[in-house]
C-alpha cells in the first residue's frame, strides 16, 4: 500500500559532460567557471551557420558489459554515469533487494547516432544497414541497458519528454517510492550528440553562433552532450544500509503549456505552474527557496519568459541564486534535467552557487535592469546559505517540470488515496476510429485478416471535423500526432469531458509509445543526409521528439496538467495506465488520460522486416507457436482514469475499476526477451497483491501474445506456472488489430473495461492454454469480477494490471 | 502576374504543399498565407526560406512581412531577386 509520508532521498551520482567524467570533476570545473563548449568535433558542421557545441569526452572508459557493442553511444554515456552513481551509493544489487530497484531514465534523441549511421549506410546500398543499429535506435532500449549493468528487476522505462524528461524521471521514481512500488531508484538522463539534434535546431535558427550564456545576450543556445544519474532510495533503505545521504527530494510539479509545439507561452503560466506545483507539493513558499537551477537555455524567447515566470512568483526574495550551468556543459536535452539536478544537489550540499558565464562589463550593467532582487551569479560562483533548491526544465511539447531538494527532511503535503475509475475511451485503430466499431470487430471474433502483412489505420478528414481540428493546425503534425490527437480528443468526448478554465488543470496525460515518431524522425534524416547538415527541415523537427504527440494534444484539447510520455516496448501502453493511475491516486490530477501509441508505416515495416518480425503474407494468430513474425498494427488508444470523488460529480459511467498494477524486469539481451519470464510471473502476483486479491480471484486475462513463437510461449508458460490447473481465459486484442504495440497494450485494457461493463457481446472466443497448445474455446464473460491485464517489452520488461468490475 | 512570375508562384505552391502539408486544393496565388488564412507561423516561414533558397537561390531571410503575405507576393519577391 502506498506510504504517503515516506522520505526520499538522494545517496549516489554520476555524470560525465563537456566538463569532465566524473561528477567530482564536473562539479570542480563547474564552480570554477569553466566552459566546455568548443568547435564541433563530432559531426561536420562545416555548411552550417553555427559550430559550437559542448560535447563529452570522444573515448571514455566504461564497462558496459556483455551488451556493449549493442549499445549506442547515448547507452554507453548512460553506463557510464550509472556505473559512478552506483559505486557511490555503495549499494549492493543483489537477489535479495533486486525486485525493489527500479530504472527510468529520459532521452530526447535516444539513438540517433546509429539512426543516422543505419540510413547513412542505405544511400550506398539500398539494401543495406545493419540490424544491429535498428535495436539501438528507440530511447526504449536505454533503460534495459542500465537496468541489465545494475541487475535491477524492478520498475524499468524510460521518458521521453525531450528537455524535461530527466527531470521527470527523478519526480516519478518518487512517486513510486512514495507508492511503495520500490525501494531504489536509478533515475536521470542521457543525450549524445548527434545530427539530427544539431541539424534541427540548426534549421530552426534556434544555435547561437558564440558559445551561450543564458540569462544574458545568447541569441540561441549551444548543444551539450552526456549523461546524469541520480540514485533516488527510499530513506528507510537508505537508513538501514547505511547509506551516505545528500539531500532528501521533496515534491515535484509537472504541468503543460496548451500552447505551441517549440515556444512557451508568452504568459508563463505553465513554467509556473510546475514551480508553483513543486512549491505546494512540498509544502513550502516562495521565499524557502534560495538557489533555482534554471532551465536558462540561452534562446531569447526561453530565458525572458523564465525571468518572467521566476520574477513573479520569487521576485520579492532577497535570498534567491538563479544561474545557468547550461553556460557551461550546453544544453544536454534528454540529460539536462539529470545533469542539472546533480549541480542542485552538490550547490546543496557545499553552499556554493555556480556562476552562469560569459558576461562582459556591459552585460553586468544590463543585467542589473532585468534580474531585481535575484541574483544571476554572473561569471564567479557564489558562496551562498542554501536550506531549499529547486531545478527548472522546459520541452518542446509545451511540457514544464519543477523539482525540490532539501538538505534537511520536511513533511511534504501529504498525498490522497483515490479509488480510480476508467470513465471513457478513444480509439484509432484499423478497424475504425470509434469504440463501438472496436465493439463490432471484436463480437465478430476478430480474426486477423491482414492485408499484405499488416494492418493500418486511417485519420482524416471525418475525423478533423468531428473534433473541429482546423487544417492550419492538423496539418503541422505527422500521422502519429494526429493519431494521437484524434484518439485522445475522442476519449475526452467519450469521458463527457468538456476542458474548461475550471478543470484545464485537473487533466493530464501519460502517452506510452515503444517506437514513437520513428518515420518523422527518419524523414527528416534522410533529409539531412539529402541536402546536408544545415538544410534539414524546420518544419518536421519539432515532431521528431516523443512526447510531440502529447505536446500537440495538449495544445489542441487545451489541457494543462501532467503530460508525460513513456517508452519501453510495446508495454508502455500499460506502463502509461499505471503512471496515469498513480497520479489520480495520490490526488495529483482528477482526470488523466492513459495512452499507447504506435505507427505502421513503410519506415517502421522496413525497420520490423530487417529484423525479420514483419509477417509479409497473413501472418500466425497469436499463441500459433510457429515462427517469428506477427502482423504489424497501428494505431491510438486513450483511456480516461478519474478519481471516485470526481466521476461521481459529474456522474461519469464508470467502466471499471482500476485495482493493482505491476512493472517488472528480468533483464536479458538487449532486444531479446527470452529467459525473461520470471518476471511476468512476478508482475502479475504483484499486480493480484497491490489490487488486494490473489491469483486464483482472476477470472480472465487479456494477454499480449502476437503470434511471435518467443513472446508467446513466455506467455503461456508463465499462465501455467502462476495459475496452476486453473485455467484462465485468454482473450487477445491483437486478433483484431494485429501488433500495434503501445496501443494495443492500451487496449487490451480497454478491452479487459468493455468485458467487465458489459459492453461486450456475453459470449466472447478466448484461448485457453493446455499441454503447451492454444485452444480457442467460448467463454461467458458476464461472471468476470477480475481481469488481469498484460504486456511486455523486448529486453524482458512485463507490466501486469488489474481491472476490477466497478 | 506575367508567365515567368506564374511559373515562380506554381513551384513556390509545390514547396507549400510538399514541405507544409497544406493540401493544394486550399491554396491559391492570392490566399493569405499567415494569420486568417492559412494559419502559418514562424516554423513555416523558416520553411518557406529555406524551400525558395533551395529551389532558386534567393534569400529571404529578415526580408520583410509583406513580402511573405500570399504566393503571389512570395513571387513577386523572388522574381526580382533571381539571379539575371
Amino acid at each position: 500500500m502506498a506510504d504517503n509520508e515516506k522520505r526520499c532521498v538522494i545517496t549516489g551520482l554520476g555524470m560525465i559532460n563537456a566538463i569532465g567524467n566524473s561528477v567530482e570533476e564536473s562539479w570542480n570545473n563547474c564552480i570554477d567557471g569553466v566552459s566546455g563548449i568548443k568547435e564541433v568535433r563530432s559531426i561536420d558542421t562545416s555548411g552550417c551557420y553555427a559550430h559550437m557545441g559542448a560535447e563529452s569526452a570522444e573515448h571514455f572508459d566504461v564497462d558496459a558489459g556483455d551488451d556493449a557493442d549493442k549499445m549506442d553511444r547515448v547507452s554507453l554515456l548512460c553506463v557510464k554515469a550509472a556505473r559512478e552513481a552506483l559505486a557511490d551509493s555503495g549499494i549492493e544489487i543483489n537477489a535479495d533487494n533486486a525486485e525493489r530497484v527500479g530504472v527510468i531514465i529520459g532521452s530526447c534523441v535516444g539513438g540517433a547516432v546509429s539512426i543516422q549511421k543505419f540510413f547513412t549506410d542505405r544511400e550506398e546500398d539500398p539494401d543495406g544497414g545493419d540490424p544491429d543499429d535498428i535495436i539501438k535506435m528507440p530511447i526504449g532500449v536505454i533503460a534495459n541497458n542500465v537496468a541489465k549493468i545494475a541487475g535491477a528487476k524492478g520498475v524499468v522505462t524510460n521518458v521521453g519528454n525531450a528537455c524535461a524528461a530527466s527531470t521527470i524521471s527523478i519526480e516519478y521514481a518518487c512517486d513510486l517510492i512514495r507508492a511503495g512500488v520500490g525501494d531504489v531508484f536509478i533515475v536521470g538522463g542521457a543525450d549524445s550528440f548527434s545530427a539530427l539534434a544539431f541539424g534541427g535546431f540548426t534549421a530552426l535558427h534556434a544555435l547561437d553562433t558564440d558559445p551561450c550564456s543564458p540569462y544574458n545576450k545568447s541569441k540561441g543556445i549551444t548543444l551539450g552532450e552526456g549523461a546524469g544519474i541520480l540514485i533516488v532510495e527510499s530513506y528507510e533503505h537508505a537508513k538501514a544500509r547505511g547509506a551516505k545521504i545528500y539531500c532528501d527530494v521533496l515534491g515535484g510539479g509537472i504541468s503543460s503549456d496548451a500552447h505551441h509545439i517549440t515556444a512557451p507561452r508568452p504568459d508563463s503560466e505553465g513554467q509556473m505552474n510546475a514551480m508553483k506545483r513543486a512549491l505546494s507539493n512540498s509544502g513550502m513558499q516562495p521565499s524557502d527557496i534560495d538557489y533555482i537551477n534554471g532551465h536558462a537555455t540561452g534562446t531569447p524567447l526561453n530565458d525572458s519568459t523564465e525571468i518572467q515566470a521566476m520574477q513573479t512568483i520569487f521576485g520579492d526574495n532577497e535570498n534567491t541564486c538563479v544561474d545557468s550551468t547550461k553556460s557551461m556543459v550546453g544544453h544536454c536535452l534528454g540529460a539536462a534535467g539529470a545533469v542539472e539536478a546533480i549541480y542542485t544537489v552538490k550547490a546543496l550540499g557545499s553552499n556554493t552557487v555556480p556562476p552562469t558565464i560569459g558576461y562582459s562589463e556591459e552585460d553586468l550593467i544590463n543585467l542589473k535592469e532585468k534580474a531585481g532582487k535575484l541574483d544571476f551569479v554572473p561569471n564567479v560562483k557564489k558562496e551562498h546559505e542554501i536550506k531549499y533548491a529547486m531545478t527548472n526544465n522546459f520541452a518542446f511539447g509545451g511540457n514544464n517540470a519543477s523539482v525540490i531538494f532539501a538538505k534537511e527532511p520536511k513533511d511534504i503535503k501529504p498525498l490522497e488515496n483515490n479509488r480510480v475509475y476508467i470513465t471513457g475511451f478513444g480509439l484509432v485503430s484499423s478497424v475504425g476510429n470509434s469504440v463501438e466499431a472496436y465493439i463490432d470487430a471484436a463480437n465478430g471474433g476478430g480474426a486477423l485478416s491482414a492485408d499484405g502483412g499488416s494492418l493500418t489505420a486511417e485519420v482524416g478528414a471525418e475525423d478533423f471535423k468531428e473534433h473541429e481540428i482546423k487544417l492550419a493546425f492538423y496539418r503541422k503534425l505527422d500521422k502519429l500526432s494526429q493519431t494521437q490527437v484524434v484518439s485522445g480528443r475522442s476519449c475526452l468526448k467519450n469521458a463527457g469531458v468538456e476542458v474548461s478554465a475550471e478543470n484545464e488543470t485537473d487533466i493530464g496525460m501519460i502517452v506510452g509509445t515503444a517506437d514513437g515518431p520513428a518515420t518523422e524522425i527518419i524523414n527528416f534524416h534522410e533529409g539531412l543526409i539529402k541536402n546536408g547538415l544545415h538544410a534539414g527541415s524546420a518544419f518536421i523537427f519539432p515532431n521528431t521528439v516523443y512526447n510531440a504527440a502529447g505536446g500537440y494534444l495538449s495544445i489542441n484539447s487545451g489541457v494543462k496538467g501532467v503530460n508525460v510520455t513513456l517508452t519501453n516496448g510495446m508495454q508502455a501502453g500499460l506502463q502509461s495506465i499505471c503512471y496515469a493511475y498513480n497520479t489520480v491516486r495520490d490526488g495529483a490530477e482528477k482526470m488523466m488520460m492513459a495512452c499507447g501509441m504506435d505507427e505502421n508505416t513503410e519506415i517502421t515495416r522496413l525497420l520490423y522486416d530487417k529484423l525479420g518480425y514483419l509477417a509479409k503474407d497473413g501472418g500466425d494468430m497469436p499463441y500459433a507457436l510457429k515462427g517469428k513474425e506477427f502482423v504489424l498494427g497501428e494505431g491510438s488508444t486513450s483511456v480516461m482514469l478519474e478519481s471516485e470523488e470526481s466521476a461521481n460529480a459529474r456522474g461519469a459511467v464508470r467502466y471499471a475499476e482500476v485495482a493493482g498494477y505491476a512493472m517488472t524486469h528480468e533483464a536479458v539481451s538487449v532486444g531479446t526477451l527470452a529467459g525473461s519470464g520470471a518476471a511476468l510471473d512476478r508482475a502479475i502476483k504483484d499486480a493480484c497483491a497491490g489490487a488486494g486479491i490473489s491469483v486464483d480471484d482472476i477470472d480472465a486475462v487479456v494477454g499480449f501474445g502476437n503470434g511471435n513463437k518467443t513472446v508467446d510461449s513466455i506467455e503461456m508458460d508463465s499462465y501455467e506456472r502462476v495459475f496452476g490447473d486453473a485455467k484462465k481465459p485468454v482473450h487477445s486484442v491483437k486478433t483484431v488489430v494485429g501488433e500495434s504495440r503501445a496501443a494495443a497494450a492500451s487496449l487490451s485494457a480497454v478491452h479487459a473495461a468493455l468485458m467487465l461493463s458489459g459492453r461486450l457481446a456475453p459470449e466472447q472466443q478466448a484461448f485457453i492454454f493446455e499441454n503447451k497448445e492454444a485452444k480457442t474455446v467460448t467463454t461467458d464473460i458476464t461472471q468476470y469480477r477480475n481481469v488481469l491485464v498484460t504486456s511486455f517489452a523486448a529486453g524482458g520488461s512485463y507490466t501486469a494490471v488489474v481491472l476490477k468490475k466497478a | 502576374m506575367d508567365a515567368k512570375q506564374t511559373e515562380i508562384a506554381e513551384k513556390i505552391k509545390g514547396i507549400l504543399v510538399e514541405n507544409l502539408r497544406i493540401p493544394a486544393e486550399e491554396l491559391d496565388y492570392e490566399i493569405e498565407l499567415f494569420g486568417d488564412g492559412i494559419g502559418l507561423d514562424s516554423i513555416d516561414s523558416l520553411e518557406i526560406i529555406a524551400g525558395i533558397d533551395q529551389e532558386f537561390g534567393v534569400q529571404m531571410t529578415g526580408v520583410a512581412r509583406e513580402n511573405f503575405f500570399n504566393i503571389e507576393a512570395l513571387s513577386k519577391y523572388v522574381m526580382e531577386h533571381l539571379e539575371a
